[in-house]
């Protein structure tokens, strides 16, 4: 199912919230990417996601200590996925062979550590038994991490190496009793290599060593002679069954590999599962630890397409104002389908309230817990948000022309249970075909099973008997004294940041026709436009009052 | 006691360091794992990365590989493992990597030629001698991949061995001397630890020249001492006790500085490595008063004479090892080829 675009996701929030998952292992990671949305009608799997999420939850606050040991296991895992696709049909090589046993002794390893929690966790968090399969790498059952084709694996294996060892300790014999032997005969010294040195100078010693039949010259440089001991004749046949040992011995560390590598492939499909359901640990603990930290709380999941979260918080805005000290205003919305038109004073959080709704859904939607006090939702079938985007812009599109482009795409997408969310639409061009569209396409939605909720700047644009309005608190409750004496002394970056102390971003809803307060005049003077400006721009704001 | 129960004893890291390229690092290493082998000590054997030896690696020759016996712990980068002669038991995937992948650390099970590699690095360097510390390694022998001295940088290991003989020069006095000066540059004085010391330490990363003045220390915009000499004995002054120069001391820089300045001024490096001025020339400064301090200096194990040089001539085994030895006082000093001890 296609439940948004790619800007939806990253414009509501939500990837920001999947990048903030920090899963430890790479199956985790893949399980990350793996995250879908549940389409109406998949209610019951998406309660049990939400369910996993909540035990992982549990583990956390529960087991530290156990969680914390298992967090080591995981970071140390590596993606051997490949490797045992391989086992299939390729001989493994010695090196993931390796990596195959620690893998197995990972999994054995947290295994043994959640089994105490056997009975209370789900049953897709608790790998498989794989104790059987350890057991082809590691025959002896000695459980170390080290890899090595033991002799254990093959008798013929331990025999040749026997065998090698033998013969390479003969031949050493042999060269040390001939060496003593002809050192003894001559009355010579040779090297622990078997070599004897010469000076070239010493014509006497040059001529007897040369005289030597036991010994050969090797290599000579204008001054000193390197004579090395000849080989006998037992040497020789040892080095020449030698070789044909080596041979034996990598013919059959091919056959130990190929049995080994085709016993683990009979086990894929359980390394396969242990390898889903330790992602799916990894994963949900992350997803866990993300809910904590930002005091997420499980939405309550309901047919019915509804939309009501209290007290919630956009969570890309909250990190910036906690960076800066500051608090996030929570707000509180209840949607149903039919349209909500926020309006109110510029600066009153309109969009930012647009983003939370479009988060706390996708987040519900995706199986996440949602920032807020408590949120009731029905799944949608289809999410947009439509705002304003400098991409477009710089593709050479007008505001009004690439709005217009997208709002089509949205209502040919659309369906039943549809989440619009609309970022004062019609704004880009001259208000009295703005305010005559918007009402049309409010007038158009309100007749349709979609929750739509739409921010913008006209009056009365929801009359309709499906639409509401709500309206942003702003400065109306502000202490407009205390406010005046607090940006006379404060400079560019401050007044914006004071008027954002005195905003109150809370939503009321609007009975009947009533005019929005006019705050942007106020606001402008604050920010500092001079007062020429301002008064003419009221002098014109009353002749029009007049006229009507 | 042989002669490497006694290094293990004072040492747990050794790296094996040549004068030059070609001064016989290899032999030496094999020297020293023949002897381990018969005094029956538990070797690591690793090297300081591999990087400069790409040419080797394309045609397949001159390696260092070497014949290493059951028990030693070895450190084998993956795709390396393979080609190894020798059976190796995989005990551990490291954390670092090489240009031929990640390393491994191995136990030799089955004696034979391996060729080793280790981390570039000098901090992961030392960690994983730690990690084979642990796997039980006795001594750890470390063949710098490059014959140059630069590569004994304190921090990869406790000592060194230097490697040293007949390819320095067909002129016996001039291989004593030549030694004897690194012998000397090595173990400059380690600048004592105290107010100076703290503050260069706290300041290194910066990389700057520091002027000692008392307690005042002052840092120069120069980064580095090279072609800047006229600049720093301006800046030395009567009340200038000190100067810590964190690049190479090169003959460039002295030269510019009065010579009447080298009694007042002690000298600070980092380390002995970062001093580019021959035997003679030193010699001449030392006379004058000039003095250097390390923040680290190189302690040097032994030294390990090779009378052959690759250019085909040689000397006389004895008499080069006598004359280094009388050379090289307390320092023990071996020959490869003859085992003449």
């Amino acid at each position: 199912m296609r439940l948004c675009n790619p800007k939806t996701k990253s414009e509501t929030g939500f990837d920001h919230v999947v990048h903030s998952l920090n899963p430890r292992s790479p199956y985790g990671k893949k399980r990350v990417k793996e995250i879908r949305p549940f389409a109406p009608g998949e209610e019951t799997l998406l309660e049990q996601e939400l369910s996993r999420q909540e035990s992982a939850m549990a583990l956390l606050k529960t087991e530290g200590r156990r969680m914390e040991l298992l967090s080591e296991i995981l970071m140390q895992m590596k993606d051997t996925s490949f490797t045992v696709e391989r086992t299939k049909n390729n001989v493994l090589t010695m090196v993931e062979l390796f990596e195959m046993k620690t893998l197995l002794l990972q999994m054995l390893g947290i295994r043994d550590l959640l089994s105490p929690l056997k009975d209370s966790i789900p049953e897709e968090f608790f790998p498989k038994d794989v104790e059987e399969v350890v057991d082809v790498l590691d025959p002896d059952r000695e459980r170390m991490n080290t890899f090595y084709l033991y002799d254990s694996f093959s008798c013929r294996l331990a025999e040749l190496r026997g065998e090698k060892r033998r013969i390479e300790l003969e031949v050493r014999r042999e060269q040390k009793d001939r060496k003593r032997e002809v050192e003894q005969r001559y009355g010579i010294t040779m090297t622990p290599k078997f070599e004897y040195l010469v000076s070239k100078a010493d014509k006497e010693k040059m001529e007897a060593a040369q005289a030597m039949p036991e010994l050969t010259l090797q290599e000579e440089d204008y001054m000193t002679a390197t004579f090395r001991l000849r080989g006998t004749p037992v040497v020789h046949a040892l080095c020449k069954s030698m070789d044909s040992l080596n041979e034996a011995l990598e013919d059959e560390e091919l056959l130990v590999r190929e049995a080994l590598s085709q016993q683990l492939g009979a086990h894929r499909d359980v390394i396969l599962e242990n390898s889903r359901r330790i992602g799916e640990l990894d994963f949900n603990l992350a997803k866990a630890m993300h809910a904590e930290q930002n005091r997420c709380v499980r939405p309550r999941i309901v047919q019915e397409h509804i939309l009501e979260v209290k007290e919630g918080r956009q969570l890309v805005v909250e990190e910036i104002l906690n960076k800066k000290g500051k608090d996030y205003c929570p707000v509180t919305l209840s949607l149903k389908d039919g349209v909500a038109c926020i309006t109110g004073a510029n600066m009153g959080g309109k969009t930012v309230t647009l983003k939370m709704i479009g988060q706390c859904a996708m987040l519900a939607q995706h199986g996440f817990f949602v920032p807020c006090q408590e949120a009731t939702i029905g799944l949608s079938s289809y999410i947009h948000i439509l705002i304003g985007d400098s991409q477009n812009v710089q593709r050479g599109l007008s505001s009004f022309g690439s709005e217009m482009e997208e709002l089509k795409d949205i209502l040919e997408h659309s369906k039943d249970r549809t989440l619009l969310l609309i970022d004062e639409i019609a704004n880009g061009t001259n208000p009295i075909e703005g305010l005559a569209l918007t009402k049309s396409i409010v007038h158009y939605l309100s007749k349709r099973l979609y929750i739509t909720l739409i921010t913008t700047h006209y009056d009365n644009v929801a009359t309709e008997d499906n639409s509401r309005n709500l309206q942003v608190r702003g400065l109306a409750g502000a202490n407009f004294e205390n406010l005046a004496r607090e940006i006379r002394y404060a400079n560019r970056r401050e007044r914006i940041e004071i008027i954002g102390k005195y905003m109150d971003y809370r939503l009321y809803e609007v009975e009947g026709e009533k005019e929005i307060p006019k705050d942007a005049l106020n606001i402008a003077k604050m920010l500092g436009i001079g007062n020429e400006i301002i008064e003419q721009a009221k002098q014109y704001m009353e002749d029009r009052n007049d006229e009507k | 006691m042989g002669f490497l129960d006694h290094l293990a004893q004072r040492h747990q890291r050794i790296s094996i360091v040549g004068m030059e390229k070609n001064a016989g690092k290899t032999t030496v290493l094999n020297y020293l794992i023949e002897e381990a082998m018969d005094e029956g000590i538990s070797l690591g054997v690793t090297s300081t990365g591999r990087d400069g030896e790409s040419t080797d690696l394309v045609t397949g020759t001159e390696k260092p590989k070497v014949y290493l016996y059951a028990g030693t712990i070895v450190s084998v980068p993956v795709q390396l493992y393979d080609l190894a002669d020798a059976g190796l038991e995989i005990l551990r995937m490291t954390r670092y990597s090489t240009a031929l992948g990640q390393l491994l650390l191995c136990r030799v099970a089955e004696s034979g030629y391996v060729q080793i590699a280790g981390p570039v690095n000098t901090k992961d360097h030392k960690a994983m001698c730690s990690e084979m510390k642990e796997l039980g390694a006795g001594l750890i022998l470390i063949d710098g991949a490059i014959d140059r001295r630069s590569i004994a940088a304190p921090g990869t290991s406790d000592a060194i061995i230097l490697a040293t003989g007949a390819v320095i020069s067909r002129s016996l006095k001039r291989v004593i001397e030549e030694t004897l000066h690194v012998v000397h540059l090595y173990q400059l004085p380690r600048l004592s630890d105290g107010f100076v010391r703290d503050r260069i330490e706290e300041g290194t990363t910066e990389e700057k020249i520091l002027l000692v003045k008392g307690q005042r220390i002052i840092a120069l915009e120069l980064q580095t001492g090279l072609a800047s000499g006229k600049f720093l004995d301006e800046a030395i002054d009567d009340t200038t006790e000190a100067i810590f120069l964190p690049g190479a001391l090169t003959p460039s820089v002295i030269n510019d500085i009065h010579p009447a300045k080298f009694k007042q001024v002690n000298f600070i490096l980092k380390d002995p490595t970062r001093i580019f001025v021959g035997a003679t020339p030193w010699q001449q400064l030392r006379k004058r008063g000039f003095s250097v301090e390390v923040l680290e200096n190189i302690e040097i194990a032994a030294l390990a004479v090779n009378p052959f040089s690759p250019a085909g001539y040689s000397f006389d085994h004895k008499e080069l090892l006598t004359a280094m030895r009388d050379a090289a006082g307390d320092i023990p000093v071996f020959d490869v080829k003859y085992d003449g001890r």
